[in-house]
Protein backbone atom coordinates (compact mmCIF):
# COMPACT_ATOMS: atom_id res chain seq x y z
CA UNK A 1 0.00 0.00 0.00
CA UNK A 2 2.64 2.28 1.16
CA UNK A 3 4.48 1.97 -2.28
CA UNK A 4 1.67 2.33 -4.19
CA UNK A 5 0.83 5.54 -2.31
CA UNK A 6 4.96 6.31 -2.62
CA UNK A 7 4.61 5.72 -6.74
CA UNK A 8 0.90 8.12 -7.25
CA UNK A 9 2.95 10.83 -5.96
CA UNK A 10 5.83 9.59 -8.39
CA UNK A 11 3.06 10.03 -10.77
CA UNK A 12 1.41 12.70 -9.76
CA UNK A 13 4.97 14.60 -10.87
CA UNK A 14 3.74 14.22 -14.45
CA UNK A 15 1.21 17.30 -14.14
CA UNK A 16 4.16 19.58 -14.24
CA UNK A 17 6.28 17.81 -17.06
CA UNK A 18 4.31 18.94 -20.59
CA UNK A 19 5.43 21.01 -23.76
CA UNK A 20 5.88 24.40 -24.48
CA UNK A 21 1.81 24.75 -25.53
CA UNK A 22 1.03 23.46 -22.15
CA UNK A 23 3.04 25.90 -19.91
CA UNK A 24 1.72 28.79 -21.93
CA UNK A 25 -1.81 27.63 -21.49
CA UNK A 26 -1.33 27.69 -17.49
CA UNK A 27 1.14 30.96 -17.61
CA UNK A 28 -2.41 31.92 -19.10
CA UNK A 29 -4.60 30.92 -16.36
CA UNK A 30 -2.45 32.05 -13.86
CA UNK A 31 -2.22 35.59 -14.77
CA UNK A 32 -5.77 35.58 -14.73
CA UNK A 33 -5.74 33.81 -11.09
CA UNK A 34 -3.35 36.59 -9.75
CA UNK A 35 -5.63 39.20 -10.88
CA UNK A 36 -8.51 37.61 -9.65
CA UNK A 37 -6.75 36.88 -6.13
CA UNK A 38 -4.92 40.75 -5.88
CA UNK A 39 -9.06 42.06 -6.63
CA UNK A 40 -10.17 39.62 -4.03
CA UNK A 41 -7.64 41.12 -1.76
CA UNK A 42 -9.10 44.45 -2.30
CA UNK A 43 -12.32 43.06 -1.25
CA UNK A 44 -11.70 41.77 1.77
CA UNK A 45 -9.58 44.63 2.64
CA UNK A 46 -12.67 47.48 1.74
CA UNK A 47 -15.63 44.86 2.55
CA UNK A 48 -18.52 44.25 0.27
CA UNK A 49 -18.57 48.30 -0.77
CA UNK A 50 -16.09 47.38 -3.82
CA UNK A 51 -19.30 45.32 -5.47
CA UNK A 52 -22.16 46.84 -6.74
CA UNK A 53 -24.09 44.54 -4.53
CA UNK A 54 -26.43 46.85 -2.04
CA UNK A 55 -29.39 46.16 0.65
CA UNK A 56 -31.89 46.12 -2.21
CA UNK A 57 -29.96 43.43 -4.38
CA UNK A 58 -28.10 41.76 -1.83
CA UNK A 59 -26.91 39.01 -4.09
CA UNK A 60 -25.42 40.07 -7.44
CA UNK A 61 -22.54 38.35 -10.30
CA UNK A 62 -21.24 35.84 -7.67
CA UNK A 63 -24.21 34.12 -6.97
CA UNK A 64 -25.47 34.00 -11.01
CA UNK A 65 -22.23 32.39 -11.25
CA UNK A 66 -22.57 29.53 -8.69
CA UNK A 67 -25.83 28.83 -9.81
CA UNK A 68 -24.65 28.12 -13.38
CA UNK A 69 -21.82 25.72 -12.15
CA UNK A 70 -24.15 24.11 -10.10
CA UNK A 71 -25.82 23.24 -13.40
CA UNK A 72 -22.74 22.15 -14.93
CA UNK A 73 -21.93 19.72 -11.78
CA UNK A 74 -24.92 18.49 -11.86
CA UNK A 75 -25.16 17.91 -15.71
CA UNK A 76 -22.68 15.13 -14.95
CA UNK A 77 -24.88 12.74 -14.75
CA UNK A 78 -26.00 13.20 -18.41
CA UNK A 79 -22.59 10.92 -18.93
CA UNK A 80 -23.19 8.77 -16.21
CA UNK A 81 -26.78 7.23 -16.95
CA UNK A 82 -26.08 6.11 -20.34
CA UNK A 83 -22.47 5.25 -18.86
CA UNK A 84 -22.85 2.95 -16.54
CA UNK A 85 -26.86 2.27 -16.09
CA UNK A 86 -27.35 1.55 -19.98
CA UNK A 87 -23.52 0.46 -20.72
CA UNK A 88 -23.64 2.51 -23.50
CA UNK A 89 -20.18 1.44 -24.48
CA UNK A 90 -19.12 5.05 -26.43
CA UNK A 91 -19.94 7.31 -23.50
CA UNK A 92 -19.05 4.85 -20.65
CA UNK A 93 -15.53 5.28 -21.98
CA UNK A 94 -15.55 9.64 -21.13
CA UNK A 95 -17.82 9.36 -17.68
CA UNK A 96 -15.06 9.46 -15.80
CA UNK A 97 -13.92 13.17 -18.23
CA UNK A 98 -17.57 14.04 -16.73
CA UNK A 99 -16.92 13.52 -12.85
CA UNK A 100 -13.78 15.57 -13.22
CA UNK A 101 -16.24 18.19 -14.47
CA UNK A 102 -18.32 17.84 -12.02
CA UNK A 103 -15.74 17.84 -9.27
CA UNK A 104 -14.24 21.02 -10.49
CA UNK A 105 -17.60 22.92 -10.85
CA UNK A 106 -18.58 22.38 -7.39
CA UNK A 107 -15.02 23.45 -5.77
CA UNK A 108 -15.85 26.86 -7.49
CA UNK A 109 -19.04 26.91 -6.51
CA UNK A 110 -17.82 27.15 -3.18
CA UNK A 111 -15.42 29.35 -3.66
CA UNK A 112 -18.29 31.31 -5.19
CA UNK A 113 -20.02 31.13 -2.06
CA UNK A 114 -16.70 32.01 -0.12
CA UNK A 115 -16.24 35.28 -1.90
CA UNK A 116 -19.71 36.76 -1.38
CA UNK A 117 -19.49 36.24 2.20
CA UNK A 118 -19.23 39.59 4.18
CA UNK A 119 -17.20 37.23 6.89
CA UNK A 120 -15.51 34.38 5.41
CA UNK A 121 -13.53 33.52 7.81
CA UNK A 122 -16.51 32.63 9.86
CA UNK A 123 -17.37 29.65 7.47
CA UNK A 124 -16.74 27.45 10.32
CA UNK A 125 -19.72 28.47 11.64
CA UNK A 126 -21.30 26.20 8.86
CA UNK A 127 -19.11 22.76 9.83
CA UNK A 128 -20.87 20.32 11.14
CA UNK A 129 -19.80 19.70 15.13
CA UNK A 130 -17.73 22.79 15.42
CA UNK A 131 -20.39 25.06 14.13
CA UNK A 132 -24.15 25.42 14.54
CA UNK A 133 -25.40 25.10 11.20
CA UNK A 134 -29.19 25.68 11.12
CA UNK A 135 -29.64 22.92 8.85
CA UNK A 136 -32.90 21.18 8.27
CA UNK A 137 -34.27 24.86 8.51
CA UNK A 138 -32.03 26.65 6.36
CA UNK A 139 -32.12 25.99 2.90
CA UNK A 140 -28.53 27.56 2.11
CA UNK A 141 -27.36 24.94 5.03
CA UNK A 142 -28.70 22.18 2.66
CA UNK A 143 -26.83 23.71 -0.19
CA UNK A 144 -23.70 23.14 2.05
CA UNK A 145 -24.56 19.59 2.57
CA UNK A 146 -25.57 18.24 -0.42
CA UNK A 147 -22.55 20.01 -2.71
CA UNK A 148 -19.89 18.51 -0.12
CA UNK A 149 -21.78 15.21 -0.39
CA UNK A 150 -21.99 15.64 -4.40
CA UNK A 151 -17.76 16.64 -3.99
CA UNK A 152 -17.10 13.87 -2.22
CA UNK A 153 -19.54 11.21 -3.97
CA UNK A 154 -17.76 12.28 -7.55
CA UNK A 155 -14.06 12.80 -5.54
CA UNK A 156 -14.33 8.61 -4.66
CA UNK A 157 -15.81 7.28 -8.15
CA UNK A 158 -13.22 9.34 -10.68
CA UNK A 159 -10.18 8.61 -8.21
CA UNK A 160 -11.48 4.70 -7.61
CA UNK A 161 -11.79 4.39 -10.98
CA UNK A 162 -8.32 6.02 -12.07
CA UNK A 163 -6.62 3.56 -9.84
CA UNK A 164 -7.96 0.81 -10.88
CA UNK A 165 -7.19 1.49 -14.44
CA UNK A 166 -3.04 2.66 -13.17
CA UNK A 167 -3.22 -1.28 -11.96
CA UNK A 168 -4.46 -2.09 -15.65
CA UNK A 169 -7.64 -3.23 -14.80
CA UNK A 170 -10.86 -2.79 -15.97
CA UNK A 171 -12.50 -1.39 -13.05
CA UNK A 172 -15.01 -3.30 -11.56
CA UNK A 173 -18.69 -2.19 -10.92
CA UNK A 174 -19.40 -3.69 -7.69
CA UNK A 175 -17.21 -1.29 -5.59
CA UNK A 176 -18.89 2.04 -7.40
CA UNK A 177 -22.25 0.78 -8.47
CA UNK A 178 -23.91 2.01 -5.36
CA UNK A 179 -22.08 5.14 -5.32
CA UNK A 180 -22.98 6.29 -9.10
CA UNK A 181 -26.28 4.79 -8.47
CA UNK A 182 -26.12 7.21 -5.25
CA UNK A 183 -25.18 9.88 -7.71
CA UNK A 184 -27.98 10.13 -9.93
CA UNK A 185 -30.89 11.51 -7.27
CA UNK A 186 -27.84 13.29 -5.50
CA UNK A 187 -26.83 15.35 -8.53
CA UNK A 188 -30.77 16.01 -9.22
CA UNK A 189 -30.74 16.80 -5.32
CA UNK A 190 -27.95 19.83 -5.97
CA UNK A 191 -29.79 21.67 -8.16
CA UNK A 192 -33.34 21.33 -6.85
CA UNK A 193 -31.51 22.58 -3.38
CA UNK A 194 -30.16 25.54 -5.29
CA UNK A 195 -33.54 26.00 -6.75
CA UNK A 196 -35.03 26.01 -3.69
CA UNK A 197 -32.68 28.24 -2.19
CA UNK A 198 -34.58 31.18 -3.81
CA UNK A 199 -37.62 29.37 -3.91
CA UNK A 200 -38.72 29.40 -0.80
CA UNK A 201 -38.77 33.34 -0.32
CA UNK A 202 -42.38 34.25 -0.16
CA UNK A 203 -42.13 37.47 -0.82
CA UNK A 204 -39.77 37.30 -3.79
CA UNK A 205 -42.48 36.63 -6.57
CA UNK A 206 -40.27 35.61 -9.31
CA UNK A 207 -38.51 32.79 -7.61
CA UNK A 208 -41.83 32.09 -5.49
CA UNK A 209 -43.20 29.96 -8.49
CA UNK A 210 -43.28 25.95 -8.78
CA UNK A 211 -41.78 26.09 -12.02
CA UNK A 212 -38.16 27.82 -10.63
CA UNK A 213 -36.27 24.09 -9.84
CA UNK A 214 -37.81 21.98 -12.73
CA UNK A 215 -36.70 25.04 -15.01
CA UNK A 216 -32.84 24.78 -13.57
CA UNK A 217 -32.78 21.17 -14.27
CA UNK A 218 -33.88 21.90 -17.61
CA UNK A 219 -31.53 24.44 -18.48
CA UNK A 220 -28.79 22.86 -16.53
CA UNK A 221 -29.05 19.72 -18.64
CA UNK A 222 -28.42 22.05 -21.63
CA UNK A 223 -25.35 23.77 -20.21
CA UNK A 224 -23.42 21.04 -18.55
CA UNK A 225 -23.43 18.69 -22.16
CA UNK A 226 -22.79 21.77 -23.74
CA UNK A 227 -19.41 22.35 -22.40
CA UNK A 228 -18.85 18.85 -22.11
CA UNK A 229 -19.23 18.62 -26.13
CA UNK A 230 -16.72 21.19 -26.24
CA UNK A 231 -13.92 19.82 -23.96
CA UNK A 232 -14.07 16.71 -25.26
CA UNK A 233 -13.61 17.96 -28.90
CA UNK A 234 -10.61 19.89 -27.49
CA UNK A 235 -9.00 16.80 -25.29
CA UNK A 236 -9.05 14.48 -28.38
CA UNK A 237 -7.72 16.82 -30.25
CA UNK A 238 -4.64 17.49 -27.74
CA UNK A 239 -4.41 14.34 -26.26
CA UNK A 240 -4.48 9.99 -27.51
CA UNK A 241 -7.82 9.41 -25.94
CA UNK A 242 -10.36 8.59 -28.63
CA UNK A 243 -13.67 9.62 -28.22
CA UNK A 244 -16.18 8.56 -30.63
CA UNK A 245 -18.38 10.82 -32.86
CA UNK A 246 -21.12 8.96 -31.55
CA UNK A 247 -20.71 9.51 -28.27
CA UNK A 248 -20.70 13.10 -29.27
CA UNK A 249 -23.90 13.04 -31.14
CA UNK A 250 -25.42 11.04 -28.43
CA UNK A 251 -25.07 13.92 -26.42
CA UNK A 252 -26.04 16.44 -29.00
CA UNK A 253 -29.51 14.70 -29.30
CA UNK A 254 -29.73 14.96 -25.27
CA UNK A 255 -28.88 18.09 -25.26
CA UNK A 256 -31.48 18.60 -28.14
CA UNK A 257 -33.98 17.31 -25.80
CA UNK A 258 -33.14 19.38 -23.01
CA UNK A 259 -33.68 22.32 -24.68
CA UNK A 260 -36.79 22.15 -25.67
CA UNK A 261 -37.90 21.38 -22.58
CA UNK A 262 -36.14 24.48 -20.89
CA UNK A 263 -38.07 26.70 -23.57
CA UNK A 264 -41.44 25.14 -22.86
CA UNK A 265 -41.16 25.47 -19.07
CA UNK A 266 -39.66 29.33 -20.28
CA UNK A 267 -42.64 29.30 -22.12
CA UNK A 268 -44.87 28.67 -19.87
CA UNK A 269 -43.82 30.79 -17.20
CA UNK A 270 -44.32 33.73 -19.82
CA UNK A 271 -47.85 33.00 -20.25
CA UNK A 272 -48.79 32.99 -16.46
CA UNK A 273 -47.15 36.39 -15.88
CA UNK A 274 -48.35 37.90 -18.95
CA UNK A 275 -51.48 36.53 -19.52
CA UNK A 276 -52.47 37.15 -15.59
CA UNK A 277 -51.18 40.52 -15.69
CA UNK A 278 -51.21 40.24 -12.26
CA UNK A 279 -48.65 42.75 -10.07
CA UNK A 280 -46.14 39.58 -9.91
CA UNK A 281 -45.58 40.64 -13.58
CA UNK A 282 -43.04 43.42 -13.03
CA UNK A 283 -39.72 41.27 -12.74
CA UNK A 284 -40.60 39.65 -16.07
CA UNK A 285 -41.51 43.46 -17.32
CA UNK A 286 -38.31 44.82 -16.13
CA UNK A 287 -36.23 42.17 -17.80
CA UNK A 288 -38.04 42.19 -21.36
CA UNK A 289 -39.14 45.49 -21.39
CA UNK A 290 -37.20 47.35 -18.85
CA UNK A 291 -39.62 48.80 -15.77
CA UNK A 292 -39.63 53.18 -15.44
CA UNK A 293 -37.32 53.37 -18.24
CA UNK A 294 -34.79 51.31 -15.97
CA UNK A 295 -33.67 48.93 -18.79
CA UNK A 296 -30.12 48.01 -18.19
CA UNK A 297 -31.03 43.94 -18.25
CA UNK A 298 -33.36 44.53 -21.87
CA UNK A 299 -30.51 43.53 -24.37
CA UNK A 300 -29.14 40.84 -22.35
CA UNK A 301 -32.01 39.08 -21.93
CA UNK A 302 -32.90 39.69 -26.08
CA UNK A 303 -29.47 38.27 -26.93
CA UNK A 304 -30.24 35.00 -24.32
CA UNK A 305 -33.41 34.33 -25.89
CA UNK A 306 -32.17 34.66 -29.48
CA UNK A 307 -29.27 32.45 -28.87
CA UNK A 308 -30.99 29.87 -27.29
CA UNK A 309 -33.47 29.85 -30.28
CA UNK A 310 -30.64 29.25 -32.73
CA UNK A 311 -29.00 26.80 -30.57
CA UNK A 312 -32.52 24.67 -30.26
CA UNK A 313 -32.66 24.67 -33.78
CA UNK A 314 -29.03 23.66 -34.64
CA UNK A 315 -29.45 20.65 -31.92
CA UNK A 316 -32.63 19.74 -33.09
CA UNK A 317 -31.49 19.36 -36.84
CA UNK A 318 -29.80 16.10 -37.58
CA UNK A 319 -27.88 17.43 -40.54
CA UNK A 320 -26.32 20.80 -38.26
CA UNK A 321 -26.02 18.47 -35.25
CA UNK A 322 -24.03 15.96 -37.04
CA UNK A 323 -21.40 19.17 -38.58
CA UNK A 324 -18.63 19.72 -35.91
CA UNK A 325 -18.77 23.50 -37.24
CA UNK A 326 -22.77 24.01 -36.72
CA UNK A 327 -22.61 21.53 -33.51
CA UNK A 328 -20.05 24.38 -31.94
CA UNK A 329 -21.43 27.34 -32.89
CA UNK A 330 -24.55 25.69 -31.23
CA UNK A 331 -22.97 24.77 -28.21
CA UNK A 332 -21.30 28.33 -27.94
CA UNK A 333 -24.96 29.83 -28.06
CA UNK A 334 -26.41 27.91 -25.95
CA UNK A 335 -23.49 28.41 -23.00
CA UNK A 336 -24.00 32.17 -23.49
CA UNK A 337 -27.96 32.00 -23.55
CA UNK A 338 -27.97 29.55 -20.37
CA UNK A 339 -25.34 31.85 -18.54
CA UNK A 340 -27.25 34.75 -19.15
CA UNK A 341 -30.55 33.38 -18.51
CA UNK A 342 -29.67 31.29 -15.85
CA UNK A 343 -26.91 33.72 -14.20
CA UNK A 344 -28.11 37.27 -13.68
CA UNK A 345 -31.39 36.91 -15.60
CA UNK A 346 -32.66 34.29 -12.68
CA UNK A 347 -30.94 36.42 -9.55
CA UNK A 348 -31.63 40.04 -10.39
CA UNK A 349 -35.12 39.90 -11.33
CA UNK A 350 -36.05 38.36 -8.08
CA UNK A 351 -34.90 42.23 -6.58
CA UNK A 352 -36.24 44.12 -9.19
CA UNK A 353 -38.19 46.18 -7.86
CA UNK A 354 -37.94 44.96 -4.27
CA UNK A 355 -40.50 43.68 -2.24
CA UNK A 356 -41.67 47.80 -1.52
CA UNK A 357 -40.98 48.53 -5.08
CA UNK A 358 -37.88 50.03 -4.94
CA UNK A 359 -35.74 49.68 -8.01
CA UNK A 360 -31.85 49.83 -7.91
CA UNK A 361 -30.48 48.51 -10.64
CA UNK A 362 -27.45 46.43 -10.30
CA UNK A 363 -24.76 46.48 -12.96
CA UNK A 364 -21.06 44.34 -11.58
CA UNK A 365 -18.22 46.53 -11.00
CA UNK A 366 -14.61 45.64 -12.12
CA UNK A 367 -13.88 44.04 -8.98
CA UNK A 368 -16.99 41.49 -9.43
CA UNK A 369 -16.30 40.94 -12.79
CA UNK A 370 -11.98 40.56 -12.57
CA UNK A 371 -12.90 38.19 -9.11
CA UNK A 372 -15.16 36.05 -11.09
CA UNK A 373 -13.01 36.07 -14.17
CA UNK A 374 -10.13 34.64 -11.75
CA UNK A 375 -12.36 31.69 -10.43
CA UNK A 376 -12.95 30.82 -13.57
CA UNK A 377 -9.02 30.32 -14.25
CA UNK A 378 -8.78 28.80 -11.65
CA UNK A 379 -11.26 26.03 -12.62
CA UNK A 380 -9.76 25.66 -15.67
CA UNK A 381 -6.13 25.26 -14.13
CA UNK A 382 -7.64 22.73 -11.62
CA UNK A 383 -9.38 20.90 -14.79
CA UNK A 384 -6.32 20.78 -16.56
CA UNK A 385 -4.07 19.16 -13.85
CA UNK A 386 -6.48 16.73 -13.65
CA UNK A 387 -6.84 15.65 -17.31
CA UNK A 388 -3.05 15.94 -17.00
CA UNK A 389 -2.87 13.25 -14.70
CA UNK A 390 -5.89 11.54 -15.46
CA UNK A 391 -5.43 11.17 -19.38
CA UNK A 392 -1.99 9.10 -19.31
CA UNK A 393 -3.35 6.66 -16.93
CA UNK A 394 -6.91 6.22 -18.28
CA UNK A 395 -4.89 5.78 -22.03
CA UNK A 396 -2.09 3.15 -20.15
CA UNK A 397 0.80 5.68 -20.48
CA UNK A 398 1.06 6.00 -16.74
CA UNK A 399 0.94 3.15 -14.54
CA UNK A 400 1.95 3.13 -10.57
CA UNK A 401 1.45 0.04 -9.34
CA UNK A 402 4.59 -2.28 -10.06
CA UNK A 403 8.40 -1.69 -9.59
CA UNK A 404 8.75 -2.94 -13.36
CA UNK A 405 6.15 -0.24 -14.64
CA UNK A 406 8.57 2.81 -13.45
CA UNK A 407 6.42 6.18 -14.04
CA UNK A 408 7.79 9.42 -15.25
CA UNK B 1 -39.85 37.06 31.68
CA UNK B 2 -42.38 36.08 33.40
CA UNK B 3 -43.61 32.47 31.48
CA UNK B 4 -46.89 32.76 32.42
CA UNK B 5 -47.65 36.47 31.21
CA UNK B 6 -45.83 36.46 27.94
CA UNK B 7 -44.81 39.38 26.25
CA UNK B 8 -45.14 40.12 22.70
CA UNK B 9 -43.64 43.20 21.66
CA UNK B 10 -45.00 45.18 19.14
CA UNK B 11 -45.67 48.88 17.37
CA UNK B 12 -48.96 50.50 16.13
CA UNK B 13 -48.58 53.35 13.41
CA UNK B 14 -50.89 56.40 13.01
CA UNK B 15 -50.68 57.00 9.48
CA UNK B 16 -52.34 60.12 9.42
CA UNK B 17 -50.05 61.62 12.27
CA UNK B 18 -46.71 61.15 10.42
CA UNK B 19 -45.70 64.28 9.14
CA UNK B 20 -42.53 63.28 7.24
CA UNK B 21 -40.21 65.03 9.49
CA UNK B 22 -38.16 61.66 9.69
CA UNK B 23 -37.04 62.56 13.35
CA UNK B 24 -37.23 58.65 13.67
CA UNK B 25 -34.67 58.00 11.22
CA UNK B 26 -32.61 60.28 12.77
CA UNK B 27 -33.04 59.63 16.19
CA UNK B 28 -32.29 55.84 15.34
CA UNK B 29 -29.32 56.53 13.86
CA UNK B 30 -27.84 58.41 16.82
CA UNK B 31 -29.13 55.76 19.17
CA UNK B 32 -27.91 53.09 17.45
CA UNK B 33 -24.53 53.68 16.37
CA UNK B 34 -25.81 52.93 12.37
CA UNK B 35 -23.58 53.03 9.11
CA UNK B 36 -23.15 56.35 6.82
CA UNK B 37 -25.92 55.49 4.06
CA UNK B 38 -28.21 53.19 5.83
CA UNK B 39 -30.97 52.96 8.30
CA UNK B 40 -32.93 51.08 10.31
CA UNK B 41 -36.21 52.50 9.66
CA UNK B 42 -37.87 54.39 6.85
CA UNK B 43 -41.04 56.72 6.05
CA UNK B 44 -42.42 55.86 2.71
CA UNK B 45 -44.00 58.30 0.84
CA UNK B 46 -47.49 57.33 -1.02
CA UNK B 47 -49.22 59.59 -3.07
CA UNK B 48 -49.63 62.06 -3.94
CA UNK B 49 -53.36 61.46 -4.82
CA UNK B 50 -56.30 62.88 -6.62
CA UNK B 51 -56.55 66.14 -8.91
CA UNK B 52 -55.51 69.30 -8.12
CA UNK B 53 -57.05 70.98 -6.26
CA UNK B 54 -58.36 68.18 -4.21
CA UNK B 55 -54.78 66.18 -3.24
CA UNK B 56 -53.82 63.90 -0.56
CA UNK B 57 -50.54 62.23 0.30
CA UNK B 58 -49.11 60.18 3.61
CA UNK B 59 -46.64 58.85 4.75
CA UNK B 60 -46.01 55.35 5.83
CA UNK B 61 -43.33 55.11 8.40
CA UNK B 62 -41.30 51.48 9.19
CA UNK B 63 -38.98 49.25 10.42
CA UNK B 64 -37.80 45.74 11.11
CA UNK B 65 -41.24 44.40 11.79
CA UNK B 66 -40.30 41.15 14.13
CA UNK B 67 -42.03 39.22 12.27
CA UNK B 68 -43.99 35.57 14.32
CA UNK B 69 -42.74 33.19 12.02
CA UNK B 70 -39.34 35.28 10.04
CA UNK B 71 -38.20 34.28 7.05
CA UNK B 72 -35.10 36.02 7.75
CA UNK B 73 -34.85 33.47 10.95
CA UNK B 74 -35.52 30.26 8.71
CA UNK B 75 -33.26 31.07 6.02
CA UNK B 76 -30.46 31.88 8.19
CA UNK B 77 -27.88 29.05 7.70
CA UNK B 78 -25.68 29.75 10.86
CA UNK B 79 -28.40 30.79 13.49
CA UNK B 80 -26.80 34.63 13.65
CA UNK B 81 -31.08 35.38 13.32
CA UNK B 82 -32.92 34.14 16.24
CA UNK B 83 -36.49 35.17 17.80
CA UNK B 84 -36.64 35.97 21.36
CA UNK B 85 -39.56 35.16 23.65
CA UNK B 86 -41.04 38.59 23.66
CA UNK B 87 -40.92 38.36 19.72
CA UNK B 88 -37.93 40.45 19.26
CA UNK B 89 -35.83 39.00 16.17
CA UNK B 90 -31.69 40.07 16.55
CA UNK B 91 -28.80 39.40 15.11
CA UNK B 92 -25.73 37.66 17.02
CA UNK B 93 -23.28 39.95 14.70
CA UNK B 94 -20.25 37.72 16.52
CA UNK B 95 -22.26 34.49 14.55
CA UNK B 96 -22.95 35.98 11.11
CA UNK B 97 -20.96 35.31 8.09
CA UNK B 98 -21.86 38.14 6.01
CA UNK B 99 -24.25 35.65 3.18
CA UNK B 100 -27.10 38.10 2.86
CA UNK B 101 -29.54 35.18 2.12
CA UNK B 102 -31.62 36.70 5.18
CA UNK B 103 -31.62 40.09 3.28
CA UNK B 104 -33.53 38.03 0.46
CA UNK B 105 -35.58 36.36 2.37
CA UNK B 106 -37.19 39.75 4.45
CA UNK B 107 -40.51 40.80 3.00
CA UNK B 108 -39.99 44.44 3.96
CA UNK B 109 -36.10 44.89 2.79
CA UNK B 110 -35.70 45.65 6.73
CA UNK B 111 -31.92 44.75 6.82
CA UNK B 112 -28.84 46.08 5.58
CA UNK B 113 -25.38 44.81 5.26
CA UNK B 114 -22.84 47.04 6.94
CA UNK B 115 -20.23 46.83 4.53
CA UNK B 116 -17.54 47.96 7.47
CA UNK B 117 -18.33 44.83 9.70
CA UNK B 118 -19.25 42.52 6.89
CA UNK B 119 -22.32 41.48 8.62
CA UNK B 120 -26.68 41.96 8.38
CA UNK B 121 -27.84 44.61 10.54
CA UNK B 122 -31.26 45.74 11.61
CA UNK B 123 -34.03 47.42 13.78
CA UNK B 124 -33.33 45.99 17.73
CA UNK B 125 -36.53 47.35 19.41
CA UNK B 126 -33.84 49.25 20.90
CA UNK B 127 -33.51 45.93 23.23
CA UNK B 128 -30.97 47.70 25.18
CA UNK B 129 -33.64 50.41 26.35
CA UNK B 130 -36.93 49.04 26.90
CA UNK B 131 -34.77 46.94 28.83
CA UNK B 132 -34.24 49.51 30.71
CA UNK B 133 -37.91 50.36 31.16
CA UNK B 134 -37.46 53.42 28.36
CA UNK B 135 -39.58 53.75 24.65
CA UNK B 136 -37.70 53.11 21.65
CA UNK B 137 -35.61 55.78 19.85
CA UNK B 138 -37.88 56.22 17.32
CA UNK B 139 -41.04 56.58 19.66
CA UNK B 140 -39.27 58.92 21.79
CA UNK B 141 -38.09 61.51 18.99
CA UNK B 142 -41.58 61.14 17.19
CA UNK B 143 -42.87 64.86 17.42
CA UNK B 144 -46.34 63.74 16.62
CA UNK B 145 -47.02 60.35 18.32
CA UNK B 146 -47.56 58.66 15.36
CA UNK B 147 -45.73 55.68 16.66
CA UNK B 148 -46.65 53.67 19.72
CA UNK B 149 -44.64 50.92 21.10
CA UNK B 150 -45.95 48.07 23.74
CA UNK B 151 -47.13 44.56 24.32
CA UNK B 152 -49.73 43.35 22.47
CA UNK B 153 -50.35 40.39 25.31
CA UNK B 154 -51.46 43.14 27.54
CA UNK B 155 -54.74 44.26 27.25
CA UNK B 156 -54.29 47.73 29.33
CA UNK B 157 -51.50 48.52 26.91
CA UNK B 158 -51.70 51.49 24.71
CA UNK B 159 -50.86 49.27 21.35
CA UNK B 160 -53.76 47.13 22.98
CA UNK B 161 -55.94 49.73 23.51
CA UNK B 162 -55.20 51.52 20.04
CA UNK B 163 -55.66 48.27 17.79
CA UNK B 164 -59.02 47.52 19.88
CA UNK B 165 -60.68 50.46 18.74
CA UNK B 166 -59.73 51.04 15.39
CA UNK B 167 -59.15 49.20 12.11
CA UNK B 168 -55.62 48.63 11.43
CA UNK B 169 -53.36 46.68 8.57
CA UNK B 170 -50.08 44.59 8.23
CA UNK B 171 -48.18 45.20 4.98
CA UNK B 172 -47.87 42.23 2.81
CA UNK B 173 -49.86 39.92 4.58
CA UNK B 174 -49.78 37.44 1.42
CA UNK B 175 -46.39 36.86 2.54
CA UNK B 176 -46.94 35.36 5.67
CA UNK B 177 -44.29 35.95 8.02
CA UNK B 178 -47.11 37.71 10.72
CA UNK B 179 -45.40 41.32 11.07
CA UNK B 180 -45.54 42.92 14.15
CA UNK B 181 -46.07 46.57 12.91
CA UNK B 182 -49.95 47.20 12.67
CA UNK B 183 -50.68 50.26 10.94
CA UNK B 184 -53.81 52.42 11.36
CA UNK B 185 -55.03 54.48 8.47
Amino acid sequence: MAEIIRNFFKALRQITIGDRKYYMWLAFLSFFIFVGLAAYVQQLNRGLIVTAMRDQVSWGLYISNFTFLVGVAAAAVVLVVPAYIYNFKPIKEIAILGEMLATTAVILCILFVMVDMGQPTRIWHLLPFVGAMNFPSSLLAWDVVVLSGYLVINLTIFLYALYKLSLGKEYSLQFIAPLIILSIPWAVGIHTVTAFLYNGLSARPFWNASILAPRFLASAFCSGPAIMLVLFQIIRKVSRIEIEDKAIFKIAELIAYAMCLNLFLFGAEVFKEFYSGSIHLAPMKYLFFGLHGKTSMVPWMWWSVILNITALILFLTPSTRKNFLTLNTACICMLMGIYIEKGMGVVVPGFVPTTLGEIYEYSPTNYEILITMGIWALGAFIYTLMLKFAIPVYTGELRFESKKNKTA
Amino acid sequence: MSTKNKKRYAFVIEISKCIDCKACMVGCMAENNVPVAHSRNWVHQKGPNGVYPDLGMSFEPGNCMHCDNPPCERVCPTRATYKREDGIVLVDKDRCIGCKYCMMACPYNARYFDEEKGVVDKCTFCVHRIEAGLDTSCVHTCMTGARTFGDINDPNSDVSKLLAMNEHHVKLSSAGSGPAIFYIY
